[in-house]
């Protein structure tokens, strides 16, 4: 019996030590907190892998940058869209960036302001992504974590206008709040670990600004007093990106897992799938710009090979095809992926001064700006530059109606943003330029009309109740849409 | 060889009755129960010499030399009696009622041995000999078709794949389903430990094994199978998806001597279940031969070469022939040769057991095996008659070898597609599946030669692990006992998975070495009491107070070199880039348990059992952390108690249980934390950091606000019935279990920023039915026939997921498009894809009148269910004599698979319907909308290619089968040498057998076998994503004991 007791004694000590026993729920593998510096560069390359990855090749293809071969690209080139995009909306945009950037606004928007500016900028970019693809999406109430458990789908006029009532702050207020916070006293600034402009402030502002330029073009349609009014600020504030060396750009790197993913897809795990659209190779031929089109676009044994769009011909051998030329990938997946440039500020400016009246000299000398910093910018020589403005002049020079000057800008402005699909899909919806024919064998939604938006993913479709049902059919335009 | 056996036996037979001086005794044979004569009962002298049977009366009569001291008496449903013989010449003999099976000791929870009648709940218990000389190598397969209430379903024939096993159906939505493993009254592992199978993931692994596969078959002595919550509450909440009680071979039946069993195996695997191939048509498309095509829709074989077909190009006619065999020569012999050792010594009190094994196995597929060693030292002893002190431990080295598998650019991914005129074996014939260099030889640009990957990718596991347990017991007073067990399970795999440079899957190169351990050490304080007429006559009483102490730790070091710098050379210090999900995870995670039982047994036929646990565990937030759960079980033996006697009805127990397990957390789910960040999938990728900059993100799992235990309830009731003084005894149980509030990290929408969050929510029910049925047809002295039978319905339900939430992926699904999922109102796991729509009218599929081909399907639709709609297991035992003839057949009725590789067999032409009426066009089935809003009858022509390239789409239904399927399980015949012989040779025995695995199968609506599953064991089934087939099994077994 006296051991019995021992026994229960032994017992009852240790009772009184579980807790210390039970102790060990303090995760060894990943920290509770992080600075801001690590933070920055996730949401940066979240946003430029959203950008050129899948979203990229589907809005390439619809666009007619290139054509899909096989695979994927092959479905969307004709407009199979349905179930795709779970990643890209998933761990891309929301999870990738958005969360991120809104966590460097929550934590350190009172203290070190650079950072929640610099977030407030890049989340703008990232939104306005968003919704010009997909339309209505969550926007005010995303990113909150258990605030907002199932996020409203925030109408598109409602992100670009803002909507008091619904506590919607527009994209355009949005950006502003960034450049203010960039003129704040911040307490920890960032450097190398901001990859695009290593902490210089001003060129963040410069990128801001364009920004607000980009928006005021993307809604001229449909708010066009607005779309002035943001025009004139930044034109006259004279403070964009005005030079290609300013160019918001997001660097890659050359070794496994550092490769932008232009290259990763394109070279390294699905150089089958996809290859130069033989329409896009018609036009250039047409503009005589096939200079320009073999820095985006190799020519294997000095010959250009398109592929139809929705084509079911037997593809030539891979090493015969025209595939993304060093421009986009690097030499080894180093290219930069270029979200917001000198020359799109060139063409923006262009089209907007023939909008707001401003005349067609000033509209000619950025058009033909826009022209010149997109060929420096794929690396023509001047030489080169000027030559074909020589031998040109009926490309280079805007004539005829609006609608006519206005074609010549986008169309341009459709060959400056080779491999950016977003940006080409963005203006063909906006103004139908370039023209686009059907891709053969459509089919998706509605096989005779091409996509104008991007269908929900399954993973928010079955998640969400606030997610719009039935989905639109991939025909419904956008509000700013033409 | 046995005709002189029988002839050496017939004449030493007749010789000694000669010379033998006979004296006769006779006798009388009566039931004890109530006085009955028994007739025809057999009396035999105990060296089995002289024999004779009782008459219509129960009497008999025999003559025996004075060398004969006693005589065994037996009779079917009686137990068997030895009779002194005494000086007398008459005799009466009272023979005992047997209870087959049902007076049978049990082993449950802890190692605590119960009668069988006096358990509640339902328990099957499998002997040493229904497993084992049966050519299996994981002890899970070896349950295959045997146990109601179990599904069993392996990877594949793949050497050490891993086997899936859910008793009861799935109860936790992304949890462990798998049952816990109890090895000698310690759990153990019985995880699968994944090692990334490059940039496909775990779905594109080697598949490796369940760590069961440690175990070695021929050691175990009993598996009882613990089926519900009720039968393994004790264990708590790791047992909350049933237990596996494994009890090895202990020593102390040699009565002081020592045995000593030697056993050697070899068999032989050949692979099944290929599908049939068309050898008309070769490598191409549209009837044009292209030597880089992935399939064969050129032109006809024998086809006069020209330009315009492709075969003759610059005026030389191209090579094309068929090569009907290029697929199946893949797969090669497979061998299994396994020895093992065992010494077993001493007596009840002091003994020991020893036992050396080795298995040997060489894969179907090439470059891939498995060889197992394993050493076993146990010992009891009893101190002072009162301390039992006992404990055994066992060391193994595993090491298996595997080659990847998984849709893309695994070997088998591109097997799968091979186009019919390539010489695929002259490449390992000669070698020249790599180049010179040491690169990738093959025609095909962006893929791998099949056996450049399976000799140059491979991926090697080597596993020490160490099993231990020491018990002490201590009998305080006669009625009171305390315990303690400790017991140990620790091992490391170190494993290295190369790419070759030039691999299609990672053309750089790669490198990864990649140790895995894990740890377990668990601790039981036992407090027994035992009283017999407790509180009144009649009532015995136990009583059982204990506690638990567990604790797991887990570690993952990863690291992976990727850009080796030159080819052929496979140390990481040849990467030039370490930072592509190189990592450490490490997880720990404690918990402490106090239960207690008491058992009531009234008069032998009403029995009841309350149980309760209480656990702390260190994954739950404190203010939650202490869970309590009960269980009540009753069993009422309604013959005992109504003293039913009948020959009919010979035994009748009803029983009801109710129990509730709690689950805890898995180990770091209450903050929020951050990791360093990547993006993308096969297609495309970016891992953190770049070149020098950190990137770190925020988890994509959001902590819960607060976290409590998950339970599962479960009702059960029973009956066990008795007939023909048992020689037909029916076991049959229904349960209907309820899981709540789940933890789980439920998909919520990523616009909130995350994926996930972790929660209680979800309900999950399972309602079943199993059935036991044992028939004795045949029992007498020379031949007997056994039958068990048994069946397996269960009926799984998804009640509900979270608000607003209707399905999520189950972890661990790699592709978009079939999503093994969890959705409201379906039974676990039903395959979320593209469907395609239907006519409204008429239902049937809606074609493209523009195309002649399906209208696009549209996402987020149910495509397939895995869930069986029920297994039925039949073992047939015959003993004639010395031999013995044993086999098991199974069917599972339902359940669907989607096939990757029947979908390539049908989009790349290789399946044999493919090249019929190749040249004629063909009709899609379904219905066009035509001009005046009509549906009508497809009428559009498409090229057979077309056709069957759109119902070889990869995740289409026309690739989702039905997985019904009969099979012969396995098959053993054997022969025992006889006593005669034995003594003769002065051994204790002598078995040889022979034996099959997986015999042939048929599957009435699948063209190929449809019991495969890519991630085997996991909670992904119904999954073929182009991973190995199955193995047939063919080899024969020498057991000698001396």
């Amino acid at each position: 019996m006296k051991k019995l007791l021992i026994i229960v004694l032994a017992l009852s000590v240790f009772t009184t030590s579980c807790k210390k026993y039970l102790d060990v729920n303090n995760s060894p593998n990943n920290p509770l907190a992080v600075p801001p510096s690590t933070i920055l560069p996730t949401a940066t390359i979240a946003m430029a892998f959203a950008n050129s990855n899948d979203l990229n090749r589907v809005t390439s293809a619809i666009s007619q940058h290139i054509a899909g071969v096989a695979n994927q690209t092959a479905a969307y080139d004709v407009y199979l869209l349905d179930g795709s995009f779970d990643n890209q909306w998933n761990s891309e945009i929301y999870v990738g960036a958005i969360n991120n950037l809104q966590i460097l606004i929550n934590q350190y928007g009172t203290t070190s302001p650079a950072y929640s500016g610099i977030a407030k900028l890049e989340m703008a970019y990232t939104f306005s992504m968003a919704t010009d693809l997909w339309g209505d999406v969550p926007y005010s109430q995303a990113g909150q974590g258990l605030k907002f458990e199932q996020p409203r789908f925030d109408k598109v006029a409602d992100i670009y206008q803002g909507n008091a009532s619904l506590g919607i702050t527009s994209l355009f207020d949005l950006v502003k709040s960034g450049l203010a916070d960039l003129d704040k006293p911040s307490l920890l600034k960032p450097g190398k670990d901001d990859l695009i402009y290593k902490g210089d402030l001003t060129k963040w502002k410069r990128m801001g600004n364009s920004l607000l330029l980009k928006f005021a073009i993307h809604i001229s349609n449909v708010a066009p007093d607005l779309a002035k009014t943001i025009f004139t600020q930044v034109t006259t504030g004279n403070n964009y990106i005005n030079s290609n060396t300013l160019d918001f750009e997001v660097p890659f790197g050359v070794s496994t897992g550092n490769q932008n993913p232009i290259y990763s897809f394109n070279y390294v795990n699905r150089n089958g799938d996809q290859q130069m659209s033989a329409r896009l190779l018609t036009l250039s031929r047409s503009l005589n710009d096939t200079v320009r089109l073999s820095k985006f676009f190799t020519k294997p044994n000095g010959i250009f090979t398109g592929y139809d769009n929705g084509s079911t011909a037997v593809p030539l051998t891979i090493s015969a095809r025209s595939q993304y030329n060093t421009y986009l990938v690097g030499v080894s997946g180093e290219a930069p992926i270029r979200l917001l440039t000198n020359f799109q500020s060139y063409f923006n400016i262009a089209e907007g001064s023939l909008l707001f009246g401003l005349g067609t000299p000033a509209a000619q000398a950025a058009y033909q700006a826009g022209i010149t910093a997109s060929m420096l910018k794929v690396g023509m020589l001047q030489s080169e530059i000027d030559n074909y403005f020589a031998t040109n002049p009926s490309v280079v020079t805007l004539s005829g109606t609006m609608e006519d000057m206005r074609k010549q800008i986008i169309t341009q402005k459709y060959i400056a943003w080779i491999g950016n699909g977003i940006e080409a899909f963005n203006d063909f919806r906006r103004t139908g330029y370039p023209v686009l024919a059907l891709a053969l064998n459509a089919q998706g939604d509605d096989p005779n009309t091409i996509p104008t938006r991007l269908v929900y993913t399954p993973g928010e479709l079955s998640r969400n109740p606030n997610a719009p049902s039935p989905r639109p059919k991939t025909n419904v335009k956008l509000w700013w849409a033409k | 060889m046995r005709k002189l056996f029988a002839l050496t036996i017939f004449v030493m037979l007749s010789a000694s009755q000669l010379m033998a001086q006979s004296r006769t005794l006779t006798g009388k044979v009566t039931d004890a129960k109530d006085g009955t004569p028994l007739a025809s009962a057999s009396v035999l002298s105990q060296d089995g010499k002289y024999g004779t049977k009782t008459d219509a009366n129960g009497a008999f009569t025999i003559s025996i030399p004075a060398s004969v001291k006693a005589l065994v008496i037996s009779t079917v449903g009686f137990t068997n009696q030895t009779l002194n013989i005494g000086s007398s010449s008459s005799y009466s003999i009272l023979l005992k009622r047997e209870d087959v099976a049902l007076t049978e000791v049990v082993v449950t929870s802890l190692g605590i041995t119960k009668e069988k009648r006096a358990i509640n709940y339902s328990t099957q218990t499998l002997k040493s000999a229904e497993i084992a000389d049966r050519g299996e190598v994981n002890v899970v397969n070896a349950l295959q078709g045997k146990i109601a209430g179990v599904s069993i379903t392996g990877a594949s024939g793949s050497a050490g794949a891993s086997t899936n096993i859910n008793i009861r159906g799935i109860t936790s939505f992304t949890g462990n389903n798998q049952p816990l493993f109890v090895i000698d009254g310690v759990p153990i592992s019985n995880d699968v430990d994944r090692t990334n199978g490059g940039p496909l993931g775990t779905l594109g692994d080697n598949q490796p094994a369940n760590r069961a596969m440690d175990i070695d078959i021929n050691n175990i002595e009993t598996i009882n199978v613990m089926k519900g919550p009720a039968a393994s509450v004790l264990y708590g909440s790791r047992a909350a998806s049933g237990a596996i009680i494994i009890t090895t071979k202990k020593g102390g039946k040699a009565g002081g001597g020592a045995q000593v069993i030697l056993n050697s195996a070899y068999s032989a695997q050949t692979v099944t279940g290929l599908p049939e191939l068309q050898n008309k048509y070769g490598q191409g498309v549209n009837g044009t031969f292209n030597p880089i095509s992935t399939s064969s829709w050129g032109p006809a074989f024998g086809s006069t070469p020209s330009v315009a077909n492709g075969l003759l190009i610059g005026g030389v006619a191209q090579a094309y022939n068929p090569y009907p065999n290029n697929i199946r020569d893949f797969y090669q012999t497979g061998t299994i040769l396994d020895n093992s050792l065992t010494i077993n010594g001493g007596d009840a009190k002091q003994n020991y057991t020893f036992s050396l094994s080795n298995l040997n196995q060489t894969g179907i597929l090439p470059n891939t095996g498995v060889n197992r060693t394993s050493v076993k030292f146990g010992a009891n002893t009893v101190l002072r008659d009162k301390i039992r002190l006992g404990g055994s431990m066992t060391v193994t080295n595993t090491l298996q070898d595997g080659i990847l598998g998984g849709n893309g650019n695994s070997s088998l991914g591109i097997l799968s597609g091979i186009a019919r005129n390539i010489d695929l074996t002259s490449y390992r014939v000669n070698g020249t599946y790599k180049n010179p260099d040491g690169s990738n030889n093959w025609l095909i640009p962006n893929q791998d030669n099949p056996y450049f990957d399976a000799y140059e990718d491979p991926l090697k596991s080597n596993l020490y692990r160490f099993i231990g347990n020491i018990n002490v017991g201590y009998d305080i007073t006669s009625w009171l006992t305390v315990a303690y067990r400790l017991g140990a399970d620790i091992y490391t795999d170190r494993r290295k998975q190369i790419f070759a440079v030039t691999s299609a899957r990672v053309p750089g190169g790669q490198v990864v070495e990649n140790t895995i351990s894990r740890s377990e050490i668990n601790g039981d304080l036992t407090l027994t009491a035992k009283k017999d007429h407790f509180l009144f006559d009649k009532l015995n009483f136990s009583a059982l107070l204990g506690q638990n102490l567990n604790q797991r730790l887990f570690q993952n070091v990863y690291l992976q070199g990727d850009n080796l710098a030159f080819p052929g050379f496979y140390n990481i210090s040849n990467a030039t880039v370490l930072t592509n999900g190189s990592g450490e995870a490490t997880t720990k995670q404690r918990l402490i348990g106090y239960y207690a039982q008491a058992s009531f047994n009234y008069d032998n036929y009403l029995f009841v059992e309350l149980t309760g646990r209480a656990d702390r565990s260190s994954t739950l937030p404190e203010i939650n952390n202490t869970y309590f759960y009960p269980s009540v079980t009753t069993g009422f033996v309604f013959t005992d108690a109504f003293k039913i006697n009948s020959n009919i009805l010979s035994y009748g127990k009803l029983r009801a249980s109710y129990a509730k397990v709690g689950r805890d957390a898995g180990p770091y789910l209450l903050a929020n934390t951050y990791a360093s960040w990547g993006f993308g999938n096969n297609v495309a990728n970016f891992n953190f950091p770049l070149g020098t900059t950190a990137g770190f993100g925020v988890s994509s799992r959001i902590a819960p606000v607060t976290l409590s235990p998950e339970f599962t309830s479960s009702i059960e009731f029973g009956i066990n019935l008795g007939f023909f003084k048992n020689r037909v005894t029916v076991d049959a149980a229904y349960y209907d279990a309820d899981s709540k509030d789940q933890i789980i990290n439920v998909a919520i929408p990523s616009s909130t920023g995350y994926s996930t969050k972790t929660t209680n929510v979800g309900e999950m029910t399972n309602k079943g039915v199993e059935l036991l049925l044992n028939v004795a047809i045949i029992k007498n002295r020379n031949f007997s026939w056994d039958v068990s039978a048994n069946y397996t319905k269960n009926v799984n339900k998804v009640v509900s997921i979270a608000p607003g939430v209707d399905n999520f992926g189950i972890p661990g699904s790699a592709f978009i498009g079939s999503i093994p999922s969890i959705k409201v109102g379906y039974p676990y796991g039903v395959i979320i894809g593209g469907v395609i729509p239907k006519s409204p009218v008429n239902g049937q599929r809606l074609i493209n009148p523009a195309t002649g081909v399906f209208q696009p399907s549209v996402a987020g639709q149910v495509l397939s269910d895995p869930n069986a709609d029920y297994k039925i297991g039949l073992t047939n035992n015959f003993k004639y004599k010395n031999y013995s003839l044993g086999f098991t057949f199974d069917f599972t009725k339902g359940g669907q698979i989607l096939s990757f590789t029947a979908a390539t067999y049908k989009s790349r032409g290789i399946w044999a319907p493919t090249a019929e009426d190749r040249d004629k066009p063909r009709i899609l089935p379904g219905e066009i909308l035509d001009a005046t809003g009509k549906y009508i009858p497809n009428n559009i022509q498409i090229p057979a290619q077309t056709y069957w390239q759109t119902l070889g789409g990869l995740q289409s239904e026309f690739n989702v089968y039905d997985a019904t399927v009969f099979r012969m399980r396995e098959l053993s015949f054997g022969y025992d040498i006889s006593q005669e012989l034995v003594r003769k040779l002065k051994i204790g025995g002598l078995r040889f057998s022979i034996f099959a695995r997986n015999l042939f199968y048929v599957a009435p609506n699948a063209f190929f076998d449809p019991e495969v599953n890519t991630q085997g064991a996991g909670n992904i089934r119904g999954l073929e994503l182009q991973s190995a087939p199955n193995a047939r099994t063919i080899g024969a077994n020498l057991k000698l004991t001396f």
